[in-house]
């Protein structure tokens, strides 16, 4: 009796997690609309640190781990400053290649006079 | 469409697909420890399936912007 209700057991089980992980997922709009993604991440962001902060306290970590630097980096704003550079860069980079190497000539002639 | 706009689009696009590819990759594992025996091609097919409905997303997002609502199509073309 036993071993035959124990597949069946299981394969309810499984069908739960499976299910329930699919089904947590589609109610936390994970699998919604780009508006929905971004206000789960942002929920996420905010979440995050009091929840660790929370589980450090909990096992008594917080003497123990530094304090994380609150570092003041943007992506978004290092990838535009690189882009603006690379292209400022290459806009002179004619201008200046010809200024260096009309230097490197003058000095090439001071030196052979 | 203004640049501020397009900007905070593709914002939402970059965020979307992360959370997409994430949240795929998350279930692929899931199935594929659950049912599939840990094999691989679960995990793929989620994160690829999950890439996808960013990428659909993403599209229809950036095409709204250019749809004409029908009833305003039908009275601009004079059929109200």
């Amino acid at each position: 009796m036993a071993a035959k209700i124990f597949p069946v057991i299981k394969l309810a089980t499984k069908v739960t997690l499976a299910g329930g992980a699919l089904y947590v997922a589609h109610d936390s709009g994970l699998l919604g609309t780009s508006k929905q993604g971004f206000e789960a991440l942002e929920r996420a962001r905010a979440a995050i640190p009091p929840a660790m902060e929370e589980w450090m306290k909990y096992f008594g970590l917080e003497a123990q781990l530094p304090a994380v630097p609150k570092v003041e980096f943007s992506p978004v704003q290092a990838w535009n400053s690189g882009v603006r550079t690379s292209i400022s860069a290459l806009s002179e980079a004619p201008r200046k290649a010809s200024e260096y190497s009309t230097r490197g000539l003058q000095y090439v002639k001071d030196l052979a006079k | 469409m203004s640049e501020k706009e397009l900007g905070q689009k593709w914002d939402r696009c970059l965020a979307d697909g992360v959370i997409k590819l994430g949240t795929g990759l998350g279930l692929g594992i899931v199935f594929s420890v659950v049912f599939f025996k840990r094999r691989t091609w679960p995990i793929t097919l989620g994160s690829g399936m999950g890439l996808g409905m960013a990428y659909a997303n993403c599209q229809t997002d950036l095409r709204l912007h250019y749809l004409v609502p029908k009833k305003q199509w039908l009275i601009h073309s004079n059929h109200i």
